[in-house]
């Protein structure tokens, strides 16, 4: 500052100077140009030594860019006029286009551009992430053709169903056949007509062991139109431990043992014979001592079944103890048969008695709508369901027969069905597997993990940055996380500390080992070509929802006071100092001279 | 030169009419040896050159026929005199040298050469070539027409051919092999030919024996034929050359087979069995539980039909009567044939009229019976077993169902017996009665069974006289009654004025639906019976009422749970006592088992579908899976003998897939198809849902929650 209006002065005193040597200078000729060039010189010196700042309004055309994304149509845009970028994915045909390798990086390197028009699909989160405090224009294309939402269990256990869900969005103007293949047949198919978005939903059992890659392939006519692959693992578990305590034996009680024992489920039977007598079935399982139940002997099992008559029975203690095993997650399933709760676990859920029409008992599974053939029963005992408890199997009117209450960490599941070992009887195996598995699977304890894997994105796709996240039982060991034999570094969660994060760049698409300390769990990553109309849809609506965001807070004022400052160039002074110079050198010596 | 113009003319003429002859000729020619031909080619398949012989032929005889071409001037002169008459008969001047003729002739000659070009060109040659190619535009249609027949009938027997078509399948056949051939024979029962097929796969009946003749253009050392990859065996050469080879199997299994020439294994190929069925037996009547009441006929007709798919040898009915009852019951069995020829037929219908009489069969006594039919190939097959029994009138007479137990409507039922006995009592005494007193007695049996009908009315909660289950419309009724005795106050009342009250509410409903829907028929028979004996026909009514006491009888025997007595004598309870004893001696019965598991099929039949699934990306097999792969071939095999057809074809790619460096898709597809079929269908099992992994953090928080809500 102060150095600026020290140059200033002395500037102007050898202006002052100067002006009086050449006035004073006997030879007169052309003094008003001497005059004036001396001053354009002291002041070109004066301006080389402190350059000359303005500020200047953002002009809208000269920083607009316009951007092409996925999905542009090349037609719509050759009219348009400014600069166009492309990112290298976009296929514009003969369309003349800069190709952006890396946008955040070309933003950051020209700051004058303020606003950009984005044309296609938009652009992914991250990329979005870059762009607030810009000012954007959407011009969206049509929405993407095909599958725009899908899901399914990435892991099945043995005998569980493989079940996909999505969404097809067909704009054009004939139907589309949607396929689930798999294991070289197909195994389910639907129609989506033209012109419709419809959910879709395709059931089938896996009988593999291992991995497998079903494909949902869409057909229009005869032309494929996509090929998407829907990675599934099937694997074997240990299975859950059963204890049975009967108060009498009777046919349901052996008919569900014979089929826990050919199953190979271990299982514990206790049924009373006489007073303090009981019968004992040790079946797939050493023998425990269950004349007193207590906490200790509880902790082997994963659930225990127990009729009502029983559980009214057993000693104080030994309830507390269930009670209490309940409480640490164990299973328990009560089978009750008559209306008035005898014990205060059993007494959960309010029970009634209306006798059915008819001499079946039609069952539905609550939760899939599932249909049972009808059990020659006549069922009078239901339940009534209370706000926190949930119906696991109903009547075909909507009476519930089984419900379960949550209780601590385990489960709580009564029923008043007594006998369904009659679907065994009448030849219907199916019926009868679904709904004891149904139930003891609602039931039994949750195993835990000993750690989850979970990846961003959805789809990881080759060559693309993925973020894969582990969560582990205990945190305070840094776990070693391999992706084919590659050592990744782990980053823990500021908050969470069980969980770790690492990222990691895929080199191949298919079946990838991820090592997660000693265990080794699988992840599928997809091709470039899959899941395209998916991805698309994703950065359609997240685009959309950006701008929505932006143009609501901050982005319109900022426009209006856009303003820079600029130097001017001192190239222009050194010029212009220079050719006062020279005419002055050159008035004097050879001018003045003749 | 102008004399001659007239003879050119002539000539002309001449030469135009051979040459229109002839083509006429030759096409008619042409057109019956086209239709002979054609129907000679086409529909008695005769080679097609006979068609040069047959034209010369027709030809030939058309044209010596009417030798055209010996028609001379003169021949066309005499033609044209009588044609034209303005050639005045001279037209032979023309021929006739101009030297040698008169003067006079020489004038006509001249006049007619100035006549002879201005005349009309005669039309017979012409009509005579339309003819012809006529004749040979309608054998051209008519062969055409032939031509078509051969396709017609060929349609329909392709038609028939597709009800049994025989499975063409491609086969890779050793190179080695120059003809081979395949003689199924059938067994007799079948009353099918042999038939001869140049196809390894094979289709053939239970019990077929097949011939193999397998000739081979270079000297194979030794021919074997492996089936079902065990059973090896050795053909025998018929030649020193080793180039001939034969052998013959009976087959009675499905399975499949292939041939090893010199250690060299060819491809797989099947064999189907065609399974002989046994008879169908199909009754259309009697049903299978019938019930013939007294007054109708002790016989029944039976009408069966029987269907097999070879031919039917042998039918009968095999029947059982039960006579007697409690522990008297006495069983006789009895054959009865049908008196019918069967002669090996496919489809056969047959009635027979029973006896029951003729079978010895008394009322009360039962007749089971079922029909048993052989087709000829010894398999035999039954029908359902049908009951056929006599009500027994002295059986519904008896007291014994009275005499012990709670009656619950005793007298009703003794009033219906009453009424039978009275009948019979009256038929009895008709002969000596007077008319007019048979009349009355008839008539008051009549008003006895109205009465009786009525009571049982009350028990439907009918309450009109005169309708049996007949609506009533007297609702009505009660409201006005009520209104009049109305009184402030009365609750009661009021409430009745809302409520539909016309019994006792349990009179209505004491019977259950079953039992009232029966006691309904009881009151249809009574109101038969009242009506016979109204109309003084007591001989008629009996049957209805012997109808209506057996349908009381039932009803009798539903209401109530029956336990013949018994002499058994039970000390007295010591109520102190009871469960009071030691129990201290009495050791807890402890079982323990564990379930192996010993079949290991479907999962290692699981796992290889994995493992086809990771070679589909290009991953190569290792040791283990090569052992897998075989382990998946062999029970493949297993399969593949029972169910050829299905497995054959994935059994053969099973085996190239282990040997081939690339991942070949499709037969990666067929072979996981065929291991999904052999993977029976799997019944849930339950399964421990998991949780993610067991954080402490997440324990405290649990805690945390619960300590708040107490």
């Amino acid at each position: 500052m102060e150095f600026k209006y020290i140059a200033v002065l002395v500037g102007l005193v050898l202006l002052v100077f100067l002006l009086y040597k050449e006035i004073r200078r006997a030879n007169r000729a052309r003094l008003m140009w001497r005059i004036l060039v001396n001053i354009i010189a002291v002041s070109c010196f004066v301006l080389l030594i402190v350059p000359i700042r303005y500020e200047t309004h953002l002009k809208q055309n000269p920083d607009e860019i316009i951007l092409f994304t996925d999905g542009t149509n090349p037609d719509s845009v050759s009219k348009l006029k400014g600069k166009k970028y492309a990112l290298p994915s976009v296929d514009l045909k003969n369309e003349k286009a800069a190709i952006l390798s890396d946008l955040s990086y070309f933003l950051k390197s020209n700051p004058n551009i303020r606003k950009l028009a984005i044309y296609g699909y938009g652009l992914n989160a991250p990329e979005l992430e870059q762009l607030k405090g810009y000012q954007i224009n959407f011009h969206p294309s049509p929405n993407p053709n095909g599958i725009i939402a899908a899901n399914w269990p990435a892991k099945l256990k043995t005998t569980e169903l493989l079940q996909v869900q999505g969404t097809y969005q067909n704009s054009g103007d004939e139907s589309v056949k949607l396929f689930l293949k798999g294991l070289g047949k197909t195994v389910d198919s639907t129609v989506i007509e033209a012109k419709s978005n419809k959910a879709f939903s395709f059931k089938t059992a896996p009988k593999q062991t291992g991995k497998a890659v079903y494909e949902l392939i869409s057909l229009q006519k005869k032309d494929t139109l996509a090929k998407d692959p829907v990675p599934v693992q099937v694997g074997d578990q240990a299975p859950m431990k059963v204890l049975i305590l009967a108060s009498f034996p009777d046919f349901e009680y052996k008919f569900l043992k014979n089929w826990l024992y050919e199953n190979q489920y271990p299982l514990a039977f206790r049924s009373q014979i006489s007073k303090n007598k009981y019968a004992f079935n040790f079946l797939n399982l050493d023998s425990v001592n269950l004349n007193q139940i207590n906490t200790s002997s509880l902790k082997k099992f994963d659930i225990m079944i127990i009729d009502e008559e029983e559980l009214s029975a057993i000693s104080p203690g030994e309830k507390s103890s269930i009670n209490m095993a309940v409480n640490n997650g164990m299973g328990l399933l009560i089978k009750v048969a008559g209306s008035k709760a005898l014990t205060t676990l059993s007494g959960k859920s309010n029970r009634y008695e209306v006798p059915l029409k008819g001499k079946t008992l039609n069952l539905i599974l609550a939760e899939d709508h599932f249909k049972f053939n009808p059990l020659p029963l006549e069922q009078a005992l239901f339940l009534k369901t209370k706000q926190n408890e949930q119906s696991v199997i109903i009547e075909a009117s909507g009476k519930t027969i089984v419900n379960s209450t949550i209780n601590g960490y385990g489960k709580i599941l009564v029923s008043t069905l007594s006998s369904t070992y009659n679907w065994l009887l009448s030849g219907q195996k199916n019926d009868y597997a679904t709904y004891w598995s149904k139930l003891l699977a609602n039931t039994a304890r949750k195993r835990h993990d000993i750690q989850s894997v979970n990846i961003i994105p959805q789809f990881p796709v080759v060559n693309q940055k993925t973020r894969i996240i582990a969560d582990l039982a205990t945190s305070d060991k840094v776990p070693t996380l391999k992706i084919d034999s590659f050592l990744l570094s782990p980053r823990q969660n500021m908050e969470l500390p069980f969980q770790w994060d690492a990222f990691y760049w895929p080199k191949k698409s298919g079946w990838t080992n991820l090592q997660v300390n000693q265990t080794i769990e699988s992840i599928y990553i997809y091709g470039k070509a899959d899941w395209q109309a998916l991805k698309n849809q994703e950065k359609l609506d997240g685009t959309h929802q950006f701008i929505k965001k932006l143009n609501t807070t901050e982005a319109k004022n900022k426009l209006a006071d856009i303003v820079l400052e600029k130097e001017v160039s001192l190239w222009w002074f050194f010029a212009g100092f220079l050719l006062a110079a020279a005419f002055l050198w050159y008035e004097a010596r050879i001018l003045a001279v003749k | 030169m102008l004399k001659t113009e007239g003879q050119n003319w002539i000539r002309n003429l001449k030469t135009r009419w051979i040459s229109f002859y002839l083509i006429g000729t030759l096409a008619i020619a042409f057109g019956i040896a086209l239709l002979l031909s054609v129907t000679g080619f086409y529909l008695l398949h005769l080679p097609a050159w006979i068609f040069a012989i047959i034209f010369t032929i027709v030809a030939a005889i058309l044209l010596f026929s009417k030798p055209v071409w010996k028609i001379t001037d003169f021949d066309v002169s005499r033609f044209l005199n009588n044609r034209y008459p303005e050639l005045e008969e001279s037209a032979d001047l023309l021929l006739q040298n101009e030297t040698e003729l008169s003067m006079l002739q020489q004038l006509q000659r001249n006049k007619i050469e100035n006549i002879i070009p201005n005349l009309s060109q005669p039309k017979e040659p012409v009509k005579r070539l339309y003819f012809g190619l006529s004749i040979l535009v309608m054998a051209l249609m008519i062969s055409f027409g032939i031509t078509k027949i051969p396709q017609i009938s060929k349609t329909d027997s392709v038609a028939e051919e597709t009800k049994n078509p025989v499975p063409a399948i491609k086969e890779n056949i050793p190179a080695e092999i120059s003809t081979f051939s395949a003689t199924i024979i059938p067994p007799a029962y079948t009353r099918k030919g042999e038939r001869k097929q140049k196809q390894f796969t094979i289709a053939a009946e239970t019990g077929a024996s097949i011939n193999w003749k397998i000739e081979t253009n270079i000297g194979i050392k030794k021919l074997r034929l492996i089936f079902n990859d065990k059973e090896i065996v050795p053909l025998k050469a018929l030649n020193a050359a080793h180039t001939q080879w034969t052998f013959s199997k009976t087959i009675n299994k499905s399975g499949f087979y292939q041939l090893d020439l010199d250690d060299k294994k060819s491809d797989l190929y099947q064999i189907e069995v065609i399974p002989d069925l046994p008879v169908t037996i199909k009754i259309t009547q009697p049903k299978q539980h019938t019930t013939i009441d007294i007054g109708q006929p002790q016989k029944f007709n039976l009408h069966v039909s029987f269907t097999d798919d070879y031919g039917i040898n042998d039918a009968f009915i095999s029947a059982t009567m039960a006579s007697g009852k409690g522990e008297g019951v006495s069983f006789t069995e009895k054959k009865l044939p049908f008196n019918a020829n069967f002669d090996n037929k496919r489809n056969l219908t047959l009635s027979k009229l029973i006896d029951l009489k003729s079978l010895g069969m008394k009322p009360g006594d039962e007749l089971y019976f079922f029909i048993k039919a052989m087709d000829n190939h010894g398999q035999s097959s039954r029908s359902d077993v049908y009951f056929v029994s006599i009500v027994d009138t002295t059986e519904l007479m008896s007291l014994a169902g009275m005499t012990n137990g709670v009656n619950l409507v005793p007298e009703y039922f003794r009033s219906e017996r009453q009424i039978i006995i009275d009948t019979e009592k009256l038929l009895k005494e008709q002969s000596t009665l007077p008319a007019a007193t048979f009349k009355t007695r008839s008539n008051d049996l009549g008003i006895d069974q109205k009465l009786l009908r009525l009571r049982y009315g009350q028990f439907l909660g009918e309450e009109n006289e005169t309708e049996i289950g007949g609506d009533h419309d007297d609702h009505d009724e009660h409201a006005e009654h009520k209104i009049e005795g109305e009184k402030f106050g009365d609750v009661s009342a009021i409430m009745d004025k809302y409520a539909h009250k016309h019994d006792i509410a349990e009179d209505a409903t004491f019977f259950e639906p079953e039992m009232k829907a029966q006691l309904k028929a009881v009151l249809t028979e009574m109101w038969n019976a009242e009506l016979r004996l109204r109309t003084h026909k007591p001989q008629e009514a009996l049957p209805y009422e012997y109808k209506a006491l057996r349908l009381l009888k039932d009803l009798q025997q539903k209401s109530r749970a029956y336990v013949a007595k018994t002499t058994v004598k039970v000390s007295a309870l010591k109520p102190e006592k009871r469960l009071s004893g030691e129990l201290d001696k009495i050791t807890q019965p402890v079982q323990k088992m564990s379930f192996e598991q010993k079949e290991k099929r479907t999962a290692s039949l699981k796992a290889a579908l994995a493992l086809l699934e990771s070679r589909k990306t290009g991953k190569k097999f290792s040791g283990q899976d090569q052992f897998l792969l075989s382990e998946t071939e062999k029970y493949m095999i297993g399969a593949a003998a029972d169910h050829p057809s299905t497995y054959l074809n994935a059994l053969t790619r099973l085996r190239r897939l282990g040997a081939a460096n690339k991942p070949m898709l499709k037969e990666i597809d067929l072979v996981q198809q065929a291991i999904q079929k052999m993977i029976n269908v799997e019944l849930a099992k339950p399964q421990i849902q998991s949780a993610g992994p067991a954080s402490a953090l997440y324990q405290n928080y649990f805690n945390n929650l619960n300590k708040t809500n107490r």
